[in-house]
C-alpha cells in the first residue's frame, strides 16, 4: 500500500495508565514546582513531553533481553554483545559502557581537554558544554547562522560553518583544539540534521589540521532519516547504511542510548584509537564501573544492544519522525509559530513570537511551558535563556536567539490521539496567551540552572 | 529442627557452562592471570564479588515492571526515597548509579588536598575516591583485626583511641569527615559493634566532625550485633539498623550489596546545604536528582530489596551459610579469617602460600589456582589491591594478604559451596608447587581491576 501515513510498525503489548487532573490540581502543582516543569511529580502529568530521554517504550525483544542479563561483575556476556553490536552498526572498534551519556562526556572531557583549550561544535548542549568548561575548555559555536533563525527553511541547519572554524584555528591554533564536537540532529537548534556532504568536508578539515572528530551520536538514526529524505544520492540507501557511513567519518563518539536506542538507562564512549581506549578504561572504573559494565546492569547492556538494531530500521525511524512531523504540521497549520523545518525528536514552539509581550529577561519560554501544563497537563521543557545559563567569565546571561519550548516526543509511547490532544492544548494556550505573565527567579542554581530553578510570576 | 533451609525457593535459573581444566588453563592465561579479565561465561562458580550479582525476588522483579521512567518526579523516586528514609532516617536522599558515584560526590565536596579521612578500613573504590581528590585515606582498624585467629566478635571495629588521638592532633580543619565501613570488607567482612559506633560518634560530635557510614552491608552488620552484642538479643534487626544510623550524619550506600539490586546506590545526609552542593555535582555526572542515573525500575527494585534484606530469617540463613563454609575450612586446617564474616570467606594467602613473598602476590596466585582447579572466580584483597601508593608510585606489602570468596546473595546452594570446599582442599594439597606472580602492566588507580600478570 503506497501511502503518506506513518502507521506504527508495532502494536501495543503493555500499557501504563495515565490520569487526567483538574485545572485546580494543576495550578497547585505548578505553584509547588516553582513554575518549573522539571519539579513536577510525574503522577501529576497527563502527557509527558518533557524529554525523549530514557522514556521510550522498549520492545518485547528488549524486555526479553532484560531477562537475559548476565550480572557478573566482570566479563558479562552482555558487554561483548553490546561491543560487537556497536562495531557492526556504528563502526567503532572499542566501546566503554557508561551509566548514561553524561558519564561518557565526563570521561571524554577529562581525557582530551587541557586548561585553555577550545572545543568547537555545532551548537552547545547543556551538559556537554559544562563538562568541557569544567575540564578547562571554552566552547565555540561554529554552526551555520541559519541554525539560529527559527524561520529559516534550510534543510540541514545542523551544518558546520567552515569560515567560523577557520577563524578559530587562526586565532587559537590547532594545538589548542583537542577535538571538534559534531552532534547529529542538533538538539538545541530544534533537532536539526547535519548533511553528509557537510560532514565529509568537516572530516577533511579535521584531517588537514590534525584534529580529532568526536560524534555526539544520541540521535544519529533520526539524522540519517533526514539525509535519506533530503540529500542527493541517499534516497536508495538504508538508514542502517547511512548511520554507518556517518559514524565511519568520525574518530570517536559519546552516546546517550536513552534516545535513539530506546532504553531507559545507559550510554557509552566509543572510539577507534587503542590508546584512547586504554585511558578511558582507567578512568571509567573511577567514575562509572569496571570497563565491562561501566555502571550499567548486564540486562541494560543487552536491551541496548537489541535497541541499536531496532533503531536503524527504516520502518521504525519513518514512523518515529512521521509522528513528530504530524504534530508539527498540525500546529503550523493552526498558525502556531514553531521552528522550521520540523525536527526529528521534538516540535519546538517559538515562545518569543507566541508571547511578544514578555521580554526575554522574564523568561517567555519558561512561562509558556508552565502555562501549557496548567492548561492541559502536558509537560514540556524550556529551551531558551534559562537553559542557556550564564557566561562563565562575565556572569551575564547568555541570550540565545532562540527562545523555545520543546515538545519532545518519547519513542513508541504516545498515539496519534495523544498528539491531537497536545495540539489542541497548544492552541488553547495560544488563544489565551495575553493572560500569561512573565517569571522571575526565586532560586537560581549556579550550574545547569534550568533543572532545579524556581520562579514566581512578575506582577503585571 | 536444627537444619537451616533457605527462606525462599528458586523461581528462575541461569544455566552454568562447565569447562575442563585444560580449557581453564588457557582461559586464565588469555586473561593475563587476572580473574577480573575473564569472561563471565567461562566461570563455573563466580565468587568475584557479592556486588550486583545477587538474585532479586519475584517481588522485586514485579516492582521492576512498575518502574516509572519519567525523567523528573517519577513515582519510582518517591517510593525509593520513602524506603530509604524509613530505614536510614536521613533527611536528604540522593540516588546515584552505584556506590562509587556516591563516594565520588561526597569526597568531591568534602575532601581537599591535605585532608585526612579516617576509616576502620577503606574499601578499594573508597580509598581511590579519597586519593583522587588529593586526600589521605587512613585506616584505623582495631588491634584484633590483624589477628586472623582471634575469635573477637567485632574485628571490624575502629581503634577509637587512635581516632581520638588523630582528632586531637589534626582537628576538624584537616579531618573533613570520619567514616565507618559496616561490615568491614577489606578486614574480612567483620562487623562493627554498636558500642564502637557509639564511641566513634561521641568523638566525632565532640570534635564537630561529621560521621558517615559506608553502609553497603548494613543489614549483615546489624544482624551480627543482634547475635553477638549483649543487650541486643531481643531487639529487631531493623531497629538495630536504625540505631546505627542515628549516630551518623550521613551515609553512602551501594545498593548492589544489601539491597539485592543489580545496579544502584545512594548518598544521604542531614545537612541541607551540603546536599544542595552534592546535587549540583550529581546533575553533572549522574543525572537529575529524582533519578540520579538509575532507571525508574531500579529505584523500585532497591525500595523492595531494602525491606527484604532486614528479614531476620533471611539474615540467619545468610550469616549461617557463610559460617558453614568457614567452619569446614577450619576443620580441614586451611588458613581462613575467623570468625566468619557476613558476605565472604577470606582465605589467608600469606599462610596458605608462605613460600611466596608479599610482592609476588600470594593472593593473586591462589586466585589463579582456584580458577584452574575448579573454575571458581575470586578476588585478591592484598598487595595488588592496596600495595601501590598512586601519588609516590611506591609499592609496599599490604597489611593482609587475603583471597576473598564473596558469596552472592540467594544465588548458590549448599551443593555449590561443597564443590568450592573440595576445590580449596585440592589446591591446599598441592600448595607447595604454586608459584608467585609479577605485574606486567597496570594503571595507577584501582590497578587490580585491569592489571596484567605473569608467572614469576
Amino acid at each position: 500500500m503506497a501511502t503518506q501515513t506513518w502507521a506504527e510498525p508495532y502494536k501495543i503489548k503493555m500499557v501504563e495508565l495515565i490520569k487526567m487532573t483538574s485545572r485546580e490540581d494543576r495550578l497547585k502543582a505548578i505553584g509547588e514546582a516553582g513554575f518549573n516543569t522539571f519539579l513536577l511529580r510525574s503522577e501529576d502529568v497527563y502527557i509527558d513531553l518533557l524529554t525523549d530521554s530514557g522514556v521510550g517504550a522498549m520492545s518485547d525483544r528488549q524486555w526479553a533481553g532484560i531477562m537475559m542479563g548476565d550480572e557478573a561483575y566482570a566479563g558479562s556476556r552482555n558487554f561483548y554483545h553490546l561491543r560487537d553490536t556497536v562495531e557492526e552498526y556504528y563502526s567503532y572498534q572499542y566501546t566503554v559502557p557508561c551509566h548514561q551519556g553524561r558519564g561518557a562526556e565526563n570521561i571524554l572531557s577529562q581525557i582530551m581537554i587541557s586548561d585553555g583549550d577550545y572545543v568547537p561544535g555545532n551548537m552547545y548542549f547543556t551538559t556537554t558544554r559544562l563538562h568541557q568548561e569544567l575540564a578547562g575548555a571554552t566552547f565555540v559555536d561554529v554552526i551555520i547562522d541559519e541554525a539560529h533563525d527559527a524561520e529559516s527553511e534550510h534543510p540541514f541547519k545542523g551544518n558546520f560553518d567552515f569560515e567560523k572554524l577557520d577563524a578559530l584555528v587562526n586565532e587559537v591554533g590547532a594545538d589548542h583544539i583537542p577535538y571538534v564536537c559534531m552532534a547529529t540532529c542538533v538538539n538545541m537548534a530544534g533537532g536539526q540534521p547535519i548533511s553528509l556532504d557537510n560532514l565529509k568536508q568537516l572530516r577533511a578539515w579535521c584531517d588537514k589540521h590534525d584534529i580529532m572528530l568526536v560524534h555526539d551520536m544520541t540521535r544519529v538514526a533520526e539524522n540519517a532519516h533526514f539525509i535519506q529524505r533530503r540529500e542527493d544520492g541517499y534516497k536508495d540507501k538504508t538508514i542502517r547504511e547511512i548511520v554507518y557511513e556517518i559514524c565511519s567519518l568520525t574518530d570517536a563518539a559519546t552516546m546517550s542510548s536513552k534516545k535513539d536506542a530506546m532504553v531507559n538507562i545507559g550510554g557509552f564512549l566509543a572510539m577507534n584509537d587503542a590508546r584512547f581506549y586504554e585511558k578511558a578504561c582507567a578512568l571509567v572504573v573511577v567514575y562509572e564501573g569496571l570497563h565491562t559494565y561501566g555502571g550499567m546492569a548486564g540486562r541494560d547492556m543487552e536491551a541496548l544492544a537489541i535497541g541499536i538494531t531496532e533503531s536503524v530500521q527504516d520502518d521504525h525511524i519513518h514512523a518515529r519522525v512521521g509522528q513528530v512531523q504530524y504534530l508539527g504540521r498540525k500546529l503550523r497549520d493552526a498558525g502556531i509559530p514553531i521552528v522550521n523545518p520540523i525536527g526529528g525528536h521534538a516540535v519546538f514552539l517559538n515562545a518569543s513570537k507566541m508571547l511578544p509581550h514578555i521580554p526575554q529577561e522574564h523568561f517567555p519560554a519558561q512561562a509558556l511551558s508552565a502555562a501549557l501544563y496548567v492548561q492541559s497537563g502536558v509537560r514540556s521543557m524550556e529551551r531558551g535563556i534559562v537553559s542557556a545559563g550564564r557566561d562563565k567569565a562575565t556572569g551575564e546571561n547568555h541570550k540565545p536567539k532562540l527562545e523555545l519550548v520543546r515538545l519532545t516526543i518519547p519513542r513508541r509511547v504516545y498515539t496519534q490521539a495523544h498528539m491531537d490532544v497536545t495540539a489542541a492544548a497548544v492552541q488553547d494556550v495560544m488563544e489565551h496567551r495575553d493572560e500569561i505573565k512573565g517569571l522571575q527567579f526565586t532560586y537560581e542554581p549556579e550550574v545547569l540552572r534550568f533543572f532545579q530553578a524556581r520562579f514566581e510570576q512578575v506582577a503585571s | 529442627m536444627k537444619t537451616m533451609i533457605e527462606p525462599f525457593k528458586i523461581k528462575m535459573v541461569e544455566p552454568i557452562k562447565l569447562t575442563t581444566r585444560e580449557q581453564r588453563e588457557q582461559l586464565i592465561e588469555a586473561a593475563n592471570y587476572n580473574p577480573f579479565l575473564l569472561r563471565a561465561e567461562d566461570v563455573i562458580i563466580d565468587l568475584l564479588t557479592d556486588s550486583g550479582t545477587s538474585a532479586m525476588s519475584s517481588e522485586a522483579w514485579a516492582a521492576m515492571m512498575r518502574g516509572d521512567e519519567s525523567y523528573a518526579g517519577a513515582r519510582s523516586w518517591y517510593r525509593f526515597r520513602d524506603a530509604v528514609q524509613g530505614i536510614f532516617g536521613f533527611e536528604q536522599v540522593i540516588p546515584t548509579h552505584q556506590g562509587r558515584a556516591a563516594e565520588h560526590i561526597l569526597f568531591g565536596v568534602m575532601v581537599q588536598p591535605g585532608s585526612i579521612v579516617p576509616n576502620n578500613t577503606h574499601f578499594d573504590t573508597t580509598r581511590a575516591n579519597v586519593e583522587f581528590n588529593g586526600g589521605e585515606a587512613l585506616d584505623l582498624p582495631c588491634a584484633e583485626a590483624d589477628d586472623l585467629d582471634s575469635d573477637f566478635p567485632f574485628k571490624g571495629n575502629m581503634d577509637t583511641a587512635a581516632l581520638e588521638a588523630l582528632v586531637a592532633e589534626k582537628g576538624p580543619e584537616q579531618i573533613p569527615l570520619i567514616m565507618v565501613t559496616v561490615t568491614n570488607n577489606s578486614g574480612g567482612g567483620q562487623p562493627v559493634s554498636m558500642a564502637n559506633i557509639r564511641e566513634i560518634s561521641r568523638i566525632s560530635r565532640e570534635a564537630g566532625i561529621p560521621l558517615y557510614i559506608d553502609a553497603c552491608r548494613f543489614a549483615e552488620n546489624a544482624h551480627f550485633i543482634k547475635r553477638r552484642e549483649p543487650g541486643y538479643e531481643n531487639t529487631a534487626t531493623i531497629d538495630i539498623a536504625r540505631e546505627i544510623f542515628s549516630y551518623a550524619d550521613g551515609c553512602t550506600m551501594s545498593a548492589k550489596k544489601d539491597a539485592f539490586a543489580n545496579i544502584g546506590g545512594f548518598l544521604c545526609t542531614n545537612d541541607a546545604e551540603l546536599a544542595h552542593r552534592e546535587r549540583n555535582i550529581l546533575i553533572l555526572t549522574e543525572g537529575f536528582p529524582t533519578y540520579g542515573g538509575l532507571a525508574g525500575r531500579d529505584l523500585d527494585a532497591i525500595a523492595v530489596g531494602l525491606c527484604e534484606v532486614l528479614d531476620e530469617h533471611y539474615l540467619d540463613y545468610r550469616l549461617g551459610s557463610t559460617h558453614y563454609v568457614v567452619k569446614h575450612l577450619l576443620d580441614a586446617g586451611i588458613p581462613v579469617v575467623a570468625p566468619a564474616g557476613g558476605h565472604a570467606v577470606y582465605l589467608d594467602a600469606r599462610r596458605f602460600l608462605p613460600h611466596i613473598e608479599a610482592l609476588q602476590y600470594p593472593g593473586q596466585s591462589l586466585a589463579v589456582e582456584l580458577f584452574i582447579e575448579a573454575g571458581i572466580r575470586s578476588a585478591e584483597i592484598g598487595s595488588v589491591m592496596f600495595g601501590l601508593d598512586p601519588h609516590t608510585g611506591d609499592e609496599h606489602p599490604a597489611r593482609l594478604e587475603l583471597l576473598r570468596l564473596a558469596i552472592p546473595r540467594r544465588v548458590y546452594t549448599q551443593s555449590h559451596m561443597d564443590y568450592v570446599l573440595e576445590a580449596i582442599s585440592l589446591v591446599w594439597e598441592r600448595r607447595s608447587e604454586i608459584r608467585g606472580m609479577r605485574i606486567a602492566r597496570a594503571p595507577k588507580f584501582l590497578r587490580h581491576f585491569t592489571a596484567e600478570f605473569e608467572r614469576a
